[in-house]
């Protein structure tokens, strides 16, 4: 384990794993308790528009990806307040959208070769100094934001009507909280890829809710399977060359697993 | 009465909701003081649940105003003043990861200021709330592995936490034991006479109460008042005077 810590890339590619499974997990809890499960893909496929037009136009691939992700959670939000649409449809009908989008623009730019597919599977190779610092400057006021306000967008998860008579602003939360997931998923696309990153944000919650234990016993263990699927899942991928984002995706999916059989009803 | 000299708390001038040219509630006026306990009976879909979200602020009036503590309702703030337990309350999502305690702290969310946590005086409202509604034996178990009548008593004790002035409760009885019903209004009754908190609530089953409740609305898409139940439970001298017909009680009471 100390032996992989000497190169400069996994130390970066492990403050960055890190961060993104704080942030994952954290907002990943708000994310499933509100059934919202699926936008984290659409987000992530958005992400990858993002990462198509920086790669084609010669910008920063993450700040892109950051900028397209939080169009796209905006752009679900009005579709779904505003329109006669069902919201999973909706998320469908983007997930592919942007993944179609994303190739055509990668095609026509000629761009179509290995970085895209690190980011669609994640490569902890290629994670640089400025997308660390990327990755720490926005992560910090998201996370900033869902330490602030971890109370109310727990009360509107366990009853939106409730907090809204209790005085909440319901509304102009849940519009920060899909503007962070967006920020959270596009970070985290390079780290773990774009086909990869729901996993990461959704299962550490569903694995640490069969245990039943409070909100914020929850959302600890929860953070605990993240940190470790992470850790462990690039250093498997260090030693067995095998890709970063799949290796934490099956760690995480085995805690998942051993947690479902341990608390079995 | 002394009470009248207070603001109401609620003030309804003339309310009117309609949903795609579909009239729920009609030209509806009244108002409601500190220390009440009113009972709100009436078919389904006459359109109590949904005086109950106007008064909330989660729908708005089609037409007329309605004042909250003499604040037009978009001007109001204080919702820490209201306590709120929605119909589908006993209902919770058996998985949700919430203790007892956890879902009686969110009571205290509408009066927290940013950047701080539980102050003392908000770990002592809770713990009242809990003493009160005597959950505070299951304060560490999860919500979702109690019965019915823990559960509703839970969600009172949420929105007891925020130290309301009203309570206002949505057929608050579904899905719970006949048992736990009559403790329940035992309970409602001493919040009422003890506290002087303020209680509204919808009901179908107003037998049970009418020996405490001081006064009662029939909504049918109109409202029928009816200033003293224990007297003169048929309102048929109230709805001369309001000139609404009141045949609802009388229906009502045969239906069950």
């Amino acid at each position: 384990m100390l032996e992989m810590l000497e190169y400069d890339f996994m130390q970066r590619a492990l403050i960055a794993g890190i961060f993104i499974a704080t942030l994952a997990s954290l907002s990943g809890t708000f994310v499933v308790l509100r059934r919202y499960s699926l936008i984290s893909e659409t987000l992530a496929h958005s992400a990858l528009v993002g990462v198509a037009v920086g790669l084609v136009a010669g910008y920063n691939p993450m700040w892109m990806a950051v900028v397209i992700a939080i169009l796209s959670a905006w752009l679900i939000e009005y579709l779904r307040s505003s329109f006669a649409l069902y919201s999973d449809a909706v998320l469908a009908i983007l997930l592919s959208g942007s993944l179609a989008l994303a190739v055509i623009i990668v095609s026509l730019g000629g761009a179509f070769n290995n970085s895209l597919f690190s980011y669609l599977f994640g490569s902890i190779l290629s994670v640089s100094d400025n997308d660390v610092l990327t990755i720490v400057i926005f992560g910090s006021l998201s996370l900033l934001f869902l330490l602030l306000f971890s109370k109310e967008l727990y009360f509107i998860a366990y009853d939106e009507e409730v907090a809204k008579t209790s005085g909440v602003k319901v509304n102009f939360l849940n519009f920060l909280l899909v503007t962070v997931v967006a920020i959270i998923i596009a970070l985290s696309i390079r780290v773990v890829g774009s086909l990869l990153i729901g996993a990461l944000m959704v299962i550490p919650t569903v694995a640490a809710l069969q245990y039943r234990v409070g909100f914020k016993n929850t959302m600890l263990i929860s953070l605990f399977f993240a940190l470790f699927s992470v850790i462990f899942g690039m250093t498997l991928s260090y030693y067995f060359s095998l890709p970063s984002g799949a290796t934490i995706v099956l760690c995480v999916i085995t805690i998942f697993i051993i947690s479902l059989l341990m608390n079995k009803r | 009465m002394s009470l009248k000299f207070k603001l109401p708390i609620f003030d309804v001038e003339n309310v009117s909701f309609s949903v795609r040219s579909q009239t729920i509630l009609q030209n509806i006026s009244f108002q409601i003081f500190h220390g009440e306990y009113i009972a709100i009976i009436g078919p389904n879909g006459g359109g109590k649940t949904t005086l109950i979200r106007l008064l909330l602020g989660l729908e708005k009036p089609t037409s007329g105003t309605i004042r909250i503590f003499g604040k037009k309702l978009n001007n109001f703030k204080e919702w820490y003043k209201i306590g709120y337990v929605p119909q589908r309350a006993a209902h919770v999502d058996a998985n949700f990861p919430a203790t007892v305690e956890d879902i009686v702290k969110m009571g205290r969310i509408a009066k927290r200021k940013l950047f701080s946590s539980m102050s003392q005086e908000d770990k002592e409202m809770v713990h009242d709330a809990m003493l009160k509604m005597d959950i505070l034996d299951l304060k560490d178990k999860m919500v979702g592995t109690l019965s019915g009548g823990q559960r509703q008593r839970v969600m009172i004790a949420r929105a007891l936490a925020s130290s309301p002035e009203i309570l206002i409760l949505d057929e608050p009885n579904t899905g719970v034991d006949v048992k736990s019903q009559q403790r329940f209004y035992k309970l409602l009754a001493k919040l009422n006479k003890e506290e002087g908190i303020t209680i509204l609530f919808i009901t179908h089953d107003i037998g049970v109460i009418a020996d405490d409740i001081g006064r009662l609305f029939t909504i049918n898409q109109k409202a029928t008042i009816c200033n003293d139940p224990k007297k003169e439970l048929s309102c048929e001298d109230m709805s001369e005077l309001y000139g609404i017909e009141a045949h609802l009680i009388h229906n009502h009471r045969h239906e069950h």
